[in-house]
């Protein structure tokens, strides 16, 4: 559109440039997830924006929608990096194309396109997935350093896409860590203890646990963790989400922890487990799906902190993160409603004003 | 309303500066117009005289084709309070008083009095006033009115307005923040004028008792700092502050610049005077100077050309109507792929060069191409909240502009849609480089139509049930003349039945009375009985057919 009114200024910012940045952030994260998980991270990504591109050229066609300067704006390849990263490092590649291609197709395109849409597209692939697929879904690779049989390039490729390594290893095999079993993530791993009546202290003597969380996963969230700050420092994101989230985990899990340390994870743990800085720097922060408003962000993060919590420790799943967002992102119509800001020079919200009213008139 | 604390950083401020919510950085571009001293373009041959050049009612011509009109003459009269004066820009002949391209997005025409300068510039007799303190209020009022002083600072209202309401003012706040882009007229004029501008600040004051004066300026402009302080200092003024505001757009919006040099905000609804505030323009105070101390009326305004396409960007004095084609030419300027009346933030695209400028042209930006690149694409809106970081009156553009782009006006009204002061710091900011502004106005001029059909409409309705009403009144009347005119017939008919009755009477008495005499002559003659009889039986059946 040929503008004719001002502002005839334009600061050089574009939605591509703030996408490329959140890829960018999430380097660190993807370089230390592939130095702990191997080469099926990668692949997966490269699977996962493959789809996502191709699924969003293909129905930006269909809908009669300019298919180039949509591509461009590099939402539907952040939708699938994303999703990938959540992704376990050995799964099939049909799962990963499915889940990107939903989460293009329905959780955005269905919705109207970029912008419009209520839920986290990334998120709605994963719990889609997660739903769909749960052993799947929860089965990561032992970190590099605890498998039996640490996997090669050639492997992690031949599995994701054939099922079966090179040499004929079964992917169980390749899946199982220095007791044996198929691998979980730490998260998981307390799940199951607790529920087989260990104590928290005893299932954190797996040598799968050490440091803040896990091995590994504690250098992933702080990997991630260094992202999140560039992109808040940035400015690409408001710093609202991710300090609310981490915040709301903190004021739900501190207080289990000090009622029954035995049978609650240490607040720290929880930060640094699972998805926890994925979640609240590059997830929660999806400006479409979040709150809009400074006092809504807040609300917003706090909710997927304390529902993520509530979930890990209550729930079936032992991670939570999706599930939260997903639920904190229904919600959001109304925490916008409620939360606008005072306009300069009003007292309150013309809306309380003319609820008073209507309540007076309904009250007569 | 205080509800921003006061921060200390700003430099060599004198009172305590506020904040303000938002704001941008746009870049500035003001040097290459601030560096040259003020000059003056050769004058132009024709100059078109907008007769809508100010806020309010358009001004009413009273002058005549082939008049020939002196600098300084009065050309048009206001219309009502809310107009203002206008003089002749130069001595000349009027040679057209017609409908002319007029400085406006739209491109509209406009009634313009079109004057052939005669080259000669010649001035009609000043009367400058010598002694302020012999006026009375009403008198200095009188002479700012009949000067054509209008509000210098973008908006051209009436200034006699603003000055009139005196109860309660207790600080003259005079805005030199000059925060767009490109635009240093202001500027200029505080560096080389700094003493008329200062004493049109103490006529303005000397309206009302007791007032402070402070002079809210970006500290982007210590050069202009500097003069004001040295102007302060040679006149002895002490009652005159300096509030030094940190660069950052829109600091020079009325609202923001009171918030930031008092804290408080206006109330939605109310003006500065209510807060006992009185705003106006470096630019205002120079011409209510001139106006007074010198006796010119209002013909001319610094305006600051500049842009790519300028070749000699500066600030110049330019008289009112002057053609932009003019000053284009007269700069020497290559032919500009925009041209921009105003800043690049808040001021308008010319619909051609054709139009003569205004009091309330500050600027002339002459765009070369891509210098003000705004042609890319607009994409989804992604409700990153950038625009909501940048808005000084903390509303939320990102509501705004999903209720505008869906037509749903009253939830539009509902997120404060008429507090947007139309900045386009939000439109700036945005990735998805939407133009938000453009939005708004759609929205709040649909609002404003709607509501005038509304009132139409309510107009029409009452029209119609009182055209319904008389239409019912008349139908009553008419039926009640009918109906009474309809009983008087009737009575008349009864009546004129009853005279029948009794003219039949009579005649039957009559007739009686002649068959008596008849029966009696017929005794006399015959005396027969059956006669007499059958004459009874004649009188009883004329009875009964009565």
């Amino acid at each position: 559109m040929a503008l004719l009114s001002s502002p005839f200024a334009k600061k050089t910012n574009s939605v591509t440039q703030m996408m490329l940045w959140v890829v960018a952030a999430t380097l660190p994260g993807l370089f230390v997830l592939m130095y702990f998980f191997g080469i099926g991270v990668l692949v997966n990504l490269i699977i996962a924006c493959s789809t996502a591109l191709f699924a969003e050229a293909l129905i930006l066609k269909l809908r009669n929608r300019p298919v180039l300067p949509i591509l461009w704006d590099g939402s539907a390849f952040v939708t699938a990096w994303l999703l990938a990263l959540a992704l376990p490092p050995l799964l099939p590649w049909w799962m990963t194309v499915l889940g990107t291609a939903f989460a293009i197709v329905f959780a955005k395109h269905v919705y109207g396109g970029l912008g419009n849409n209520i839920f986290n597209p990334a998120m709605v692939g994963y719990v889609l997935l997660l739903i769909s697929f749960p052993l799947e879904m929860t089965t990561w690779l032992p970190p590099q350093s605890l498998a039996e049989n640490p996997v090669g390039v050639v492997d992690a490729i031949s599995i994701i896409l054939s099922g079966s390594a090179s040499d004929e290893a079964t992917v169980n095999m390749l899946k199982q860590g220095v007791d044996g079993y198929t691998m979980a993530t730490p998260l998981d791993h307390i799940k199951t203890e607790l529920a087989q009546g260990y104590r928290i202290p005893e299932a954190e003597a797996s040598p799968i646990i050490n440091g803040l969380s896990g091995v590994g996963w504690q250098w992933v969230n702080l990997a991630f963790l260094a992202g999140g700050l560039l992109l808040m420092f940035k400015k690409i994101i408001g710093w609202q989400i991710p300090i609310a989230l981490l915040l709301g985990m903190g004021v739900i899990s501190l207080p289990l922890f000090f009622v029954n340390s035995d049978h609650y994870l240490f607040p720290m743990f929880h930060g640094f487990a699972g998805a926890t800085m994925l979640g609240a720097f590059f997830i929660a922060t999806d400006p479409v799906t979040a709150s809009t408003t400074i006092k809504g962000r807040w609300i917003f993060g706090l909710g997927i902190g304390i529902i993520t919590v509530l979930i890990r420790t209550f729930g079936g799943y032992p991670d939570a993160i999706a599930f939260a967002v997903l639920l904190m992102n229904m919600a959001v119509p109304m925490i916008d409603y409620y939360t606008k800001p005072r306009t300069y020079g009003h007292n309150k919200r013309p809306t309380k004003d003319s609820k008073a009213t209507r309540g007076g008139s309904d009250a007569q | 309303m205080e509800r921003s604390s006061p921060t200390p950083k700003s430099r060599a401020s004198e009172i305590p500066i506020y904040e303000i919510p938002g704001g941008i950085h746009p870049e500035e571009h003001k040097l290459r117009s601030s560096q040259p001293e003020i000059k003056r373009l050769p004058l132009a041959s024709e100059f078109i005289i907008n007769l809508k050049g100010q806020a309010g009612n358009r001004s009413l011509p009273i002058v005549e084709v082939g008049d020939t009109v002196l600098k300084g003459q009065v050309i048009a009269e206001c219309d009502g309070i809310f107009s203002a004066y206008q003089h002749a820009p130069t001595s000349g002949e009027v040679v057209a008083i017609e409908k002319r391209t007029i400085a406006h997005p739209s491109g509209l025409d406009d009634l313009c009095i079109v004057i052939k300068a005669d080259g000669e510039d010649r001035w009609c007799e000043l009367t400058p006033t010598h002694s302020l303190d012999d006026m009375d209020r009403e008198a200095v009022l009188a002479q700012i009115f009949e000067k054509g002083v209008v509000g210098l600072g973008g908006a051209s209202f009436p200034s006699h307005i603003k000055l009139k309401q005196h109860e309660g003012i207790h600080t003259l706040i005079i805005n030199a923040a000059e925060c767009e882009p490109y635009i240093t007229c202001d500027d200029k004029l505080m560096q080389e004028h700094a003493k008329e501008v200062l004493l049109g600040a103490e006529i303005i004051s000397k309206l009302y008792q007791d007032i402070d004066i402070v002079i809210g300026i970006e500290d982007n402009k210590p050069q202009a700092i500097d003069a004001i302080q040295q102007a302060r200092e040679a006149l002895k003024l002490s009652n005159i502050k300096l509030g030094v505001v940190p660069t950052k757009y829109p600091s020079g919006g009325e609202k923001q610049l009171i918030q930031l040099l008092t804290g408080k905000e206006v109330p939605h609804g109310k003006l500065p005077a209510d807060l006992g505030l009185v705003m106006h323009n470096v630019g205002t105070c120079y011409a209510i100077q001139q106006a007074l101390n010198e006796g010119k009326p209002l013909v001319e305004r610094l305006v600051t050309l500049t842009g790519d396409s300028c070749n000699t960007p500066g600030n110049y004095w330019v008289p009112f109507g002057t053609p932009v084609n003019h000053l284009v030419q007269a700069t020497k300027s290559e032919t500009p792929k925009r041209l921009i009346m105003g800043g690049p933030m808040m001021g308008y695209q010319l619909p051609s060069a054709d139009v003569g400028i205004v009091k309330a042209t500050n600027c002339i930006i002459m765009a070369a191409d891509g210098e003000l690149g705004l042609d890319q694409t607009a994409l989804p809106c992604i409700r990153c909240g950038a625009c909501m970081d940048a808005c000084p009156a903390s509303l939320l553009p990102q509501q705004l502009f999903w209720h505008a782009q869906a037509d749903e006006f009253d939830k539009a009204e509902e997120y404060d849609l008429f507090d947007c002061i139309e900045c386009g710091a939000c439109a700036y900011v945005c990735p998805s480089h939407i133009p938000l502004v453009q939005h708004y106005r759609y929205a709040k001029s649909t609002i404003r139509n709607k509501r005038v059909e509304k009132i139409k409409a309510e107009k029409a309705r009452e029209r119609y049930e009182a055209r319904q009403e008389r239409l019912e009144r008349v139908k009553r009347e008419k039926a009640e003349r009918h109906r009474k005119a309809a009983e008087a017939r009737k009575k008349a008919a009864q009546e004129a039945g009853k005279k029948d009755e009794k003219k039949a009477a009579v005649q039957a008495a009559l007739a009686r009375v002649q068959a008596k005499k008849k029966a009696q002559q017929a005794e006399g003659s015959d005396n027969s009985e059956p006669s007499s009889d059958k004459d009874n039986s004649d009188k009883n059946n004329s009875e009964g057919n009565n």
